[in-house]
């Protein structure tokens, strides 16, 4: 097929399907009817994941043409294609479990039926994570789940949980690691919700007590699944260095118009701070894009690795920035005070990204051993039996 | 303008010229020639000559090579890295683009085959004591000039901050006319010229004050603020990747020398306080890299979000550049505060091209007017 004939048939496709319905939802761990209905149309018609192999959903198509259909949907404003770039749970799915599991999984994900969380911190393991305690035992034909995950976003609404948990205690700490799919809605889960400093309540305790999980949900091996989660960890950072959460009411986004509407966009310094952060946000499309290119053209790129560690500068400075734009209006908040109250939330917000998903520390560390080629870190509790480990 | 060259033909140059310079221009070679009066590499030059690099924005039927700013911009790269001492920004990028925007036929045929071939220094002057590169700035006035008339003109007052002005032959210099801003030719060595060498914090930069007294000009082109701001352009372009190359080069060394340099036992690269100022600077070299290389392609294909994408790389990549090297200093310790260690020569062009051309806050602000601009008639989100 041509790029023609293809641009041709998606921009038809849309033309004859696509009318911008209320609300739909972009989140891993919500969904709605209308969000749904949408996305078993895109799915059926086989836009999710373009580039993915026929046999899997997808059409085949290379980087250019995904590009094509990407395009053709974002022109429209329709959501649902590119799932093949930042579908963290359906990616991790297709480059590790079995078949089976793919074709249980897969087409539910795809079409938001299904929404998913993430299972992986602990109160003893954050940064360190190949620590975590959760402890799954064989059964038969089935896992046995008990232990303890802390900062779970979504996991009130979620279907599944992507958990890493410890399956092997006499090996090293990266060694005795899997990785599953657990059912989230039975009865040896409880979700406990926590308050966050924004106010909200997205991310909660979740406690395991004899929890199921059916062996089939294993993804990528017993013990092996330490390797799993370093590719959807890859999913997780890559998403989060090329968007992040807007404001509530939509009241300071724009660092310009908030300027002007606070009537301050002729003040000679704002103006500096302005175009700077302005910028930051430039350049990371930049790297973005020229990350991709350089991908595309065979040449490995190092920018990859930076969008998260980039993406959490821009949003402190953003945050930074805004709150001299309004200044003394920052003692503000509520309801009342839409524009305080963006300024004020999107300050404490920029967190999620410089402590989710790996801390901007681990970013660094990470950036400065795999891309530069420095020293590892010294770990005291590499190559011990991990039931000998310190923790605390 | 448009892109002549294939991905592969630009890699190949970009290797070319950077073997030229390992070879050629090596931080031996640069520091010889930086403490010589001329301040350039002759024989370098005219190796680059050979190559195309010095004719390599000229028009082809005056003898160049007759590409763009893609092309200019990874040339620039490789430049910037070696700190070569060359005319390269001057003669073959402000003044080749000048006289080739200027559009007069005669000036190009008279002196863009000289500068291509390398046998041919020109520079430009565009701003007085000030040094803002801002056409209110312009202090020299030209007499005896009518509108269109080609000769006969006199040139009185002051230009600064001129690259390389005591070695080049031509000098093409901005003056106020009866009708705006125009460009004159100026024999550099001709009747009410004076030429002062400034004392150069970045020794690899040779910049003069010019002092005109009733010199005698020939007038080029016509109205001078469209080729004034074409050359500015490209300059800028130049510069950014002059920038992202040597700020690329720095931080290489610095990442390098963390490996090798041993304290408490083992590489200082080791240390977590090494490592994160090593991450933090490799997002700064590739985001000046994206900036300088989008900053060409727009100009190349005629964008019209050219000048912004240009003065974002201006100030995005005069503020990497002086912030690597300047880091690169503090993560070797005390090798890097002696002359001999190259760590300084690289800060010393960081901070000299933060302002050579127009300063970050001046490009800051062009680039905020413009957004600003844009979004306030709603045309573009944010
Ligand atoms: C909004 C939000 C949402 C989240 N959502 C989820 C989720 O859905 N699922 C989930 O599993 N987790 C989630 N997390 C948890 C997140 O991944 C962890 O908080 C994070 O990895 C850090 O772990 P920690 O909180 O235990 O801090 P710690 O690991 O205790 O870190 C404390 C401090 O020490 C520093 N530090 C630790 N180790 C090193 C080191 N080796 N080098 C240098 N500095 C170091 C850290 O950078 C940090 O500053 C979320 C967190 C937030 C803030």
């Amino acid at each position: 097929m041509t790029n023609e004939d293809l641009r041709r048939e998606v921009n038809d496709w849309l033309a004859a399907h696509w009318r911008a319905p209320g609300t739909i939802i972009q989140s891993m761990w919500e969904t709605n009817a209308e969000t749904r209905a949408w996305h078993t149309k895109v799915f059926e018609a086989r836009w999710s994941v373009p580039s993915w192999p026929v046999e899997w959903f997808g059409r085949g198509l290379d980087d250019e043409q995904t590009n094509i259909v990407i395009e053709a949907f974002a022109q429209v404003g329709a959501p649902g294609t590119g799932q093949d770039r930042f579908n963290l749970p359906a990616n991790t799915l297709l480059a590790a479990a079995s078949d089976e599991l793919k074709l249980t999984l897969i087409p539910g994900l795809l079409k938001k039926d299904i929404t998913t969380c993430l299972l992986y911190s602990e109160p003893s393991a954050g940064s360190d994570l190949a620590g975590v305690r959760t402890r799954a035992e064989r059964d038969g034909d089935r896992f046995i789940v008990n232990g303890q995950k802390v900062w779970t976003s979504g996991a009130t609404v979620a279907d599944y949980g992507m958990l890493i948990c410890r399956t092997d205690w006499d090996v090293p700490k990266h060694s005795g690691l899997s990785f599953f799919f657990l059912p989230m809605k039975q009865a040896g889960v409880e979700v406990r919700p926590l308050r966050q400093i924004t106010g909200e309540a997205h991310f909660n305790e979740v406690f395991f007590t004899d929890a199921v999980v059916p062996a089939s949900h294993l993804v990528g091996g017993l013990n092996r699944g330490w390797r799993v989660l370093q590719t959807a960890l890859a999913y997780e950072r890559s998403s989060m260095g090329a968007r992040a959460r807007g404001s509530r009411h939509g009241a300071a986004d724009d660092l310009v118009a908030l300027a002007r509407a606070a009537g301050r966009l002729d003040d000679p310094l704002l103006r500096q701070d302005i175009a700077r952060t302005v910028a930051l946000r430039r350049l990371n499309t930049l790297n973005n894009a020229r990350a991709k290119a350089e991908l595309e053209q065979g040449t490995s790129s190092s920018i990859m690795s930076l969008g998260k560690l980039a993406m959490s500068r821009i949003l402190h400075e953003e945050a930074r920035v805004r709150t001299a734009i309004i200044g003394v209006e920052s003692l503000l908040a509520g309801e009342t005070q839409p524009t305080a109250d963006d300024v004020n939330f999107l300050a404490l917000n920029a967190y999620f990204t410089s402590i989710g998903g790996g801390t901007d520390q681990i970013q660094k560390n990470i950036i400065s051993e795999r891309v530069l080629g420095l020293p590892r870190e010294p770990e005291l509790d590499r190559n011990i039996p991990f039931k000998q480990v310190r923790s605390g | 303008m448009t892109i002549a060259t294939t991905l592969e033909e630009r890699r190949a140059i970009a290797e070319t010229v950077g073997k030229l310079l390992a070879e050629e221009s090596g931080e031996k070679r640069v520091r010889a020639v930086m403490e010589t009066r001329d301040g350039i590499d002759r024989e370098l030059w005219s190796g680059l000559a050979r190559m195309g690099i010095a004719g390599l924005l000229v028009p082809s039927r005056f003898g160049g090579a007759g590409l763009g700013p893609v092309e200019l911009e990874l040339v620039a790269e490789e430049i910037g890295a070696a700190l070569a001492c060359t005319p390269f920004l001057s003669s073959s990028v402000l003044a080749a683009g000048l006289l080739t925007a200027s559009q007069d036929e005669a000036a190009c045929a008279r002196l863009l085959p000289g500068i291509a071939a390398g046998t041919t220094i020109a520079t430009v002057a565009l701003t007085g004591e000030r040094g803002s590169w801002q056409p209110v700035d312009v202090t020299v006035r030209a007499e005896g000039t009518k509108d269109g008339a080609n000769d006969g003109a006199f040139l009185s007052g002051t230009a600064s901050y001129v690259m390389h002005a005591g070695v080049a032959d031509v000098l093409l210099v901005a003056a106020a006319t009866s009708d705006g801003l125009g460009l004159f030719e100026v024999a550099s060595h001709g009747a009410g010229v004076a030429i002062e060498a400034l004392p150069t914090f970045d020794r690899t930069l040779r910049l003069d004050r010019i002092a005109f007294a009733h010199a005698p000009a020939t007038r080029i082109g016509g109205a001078g603020r469209p080729a004034i701001d074409a050359a500015l352009r490209l300059a800028l372009v130049g510069r950014a990747g002059e920038q992202a190359g040597g700020a690329r080069r720095i931080f290489d060394m610095t990442v390098e020398y963390t490996k090798t340099r041993i304290q408490f036992g083992r590489p200082i690269g080791g240390f977590q306080a090494i490592k994160h100022m090593a991450a933090e600077l490799l997002l700064e070299a590739e985001s000046a890299t994206s900036a300088a290389r989008d900053a060409a392609l727009q100009l190349a294909q005629d964008h019209d979000g050219a000048d912004e994408a240009i003065d974002l790389a201006a100030f995005a990549c005069a503020d990497a550049f002086a912030k690597i090297a300047a880091t690169a200093i503090q993560m070797h310790g005390g090798i890097a505060f002696t002359w001999e260690h190259p760590a300084h020569l690289y800060l010393r062009r960081a901070r000299a091209y933060s302002y050579l051309l127009g300063s970050s806050d001046l490009h800051r602000e062009r680039f905020l007017t413009k957004i600003s601009a844009q979004s306030h008639d709603g045309s573009v989100a944010p």
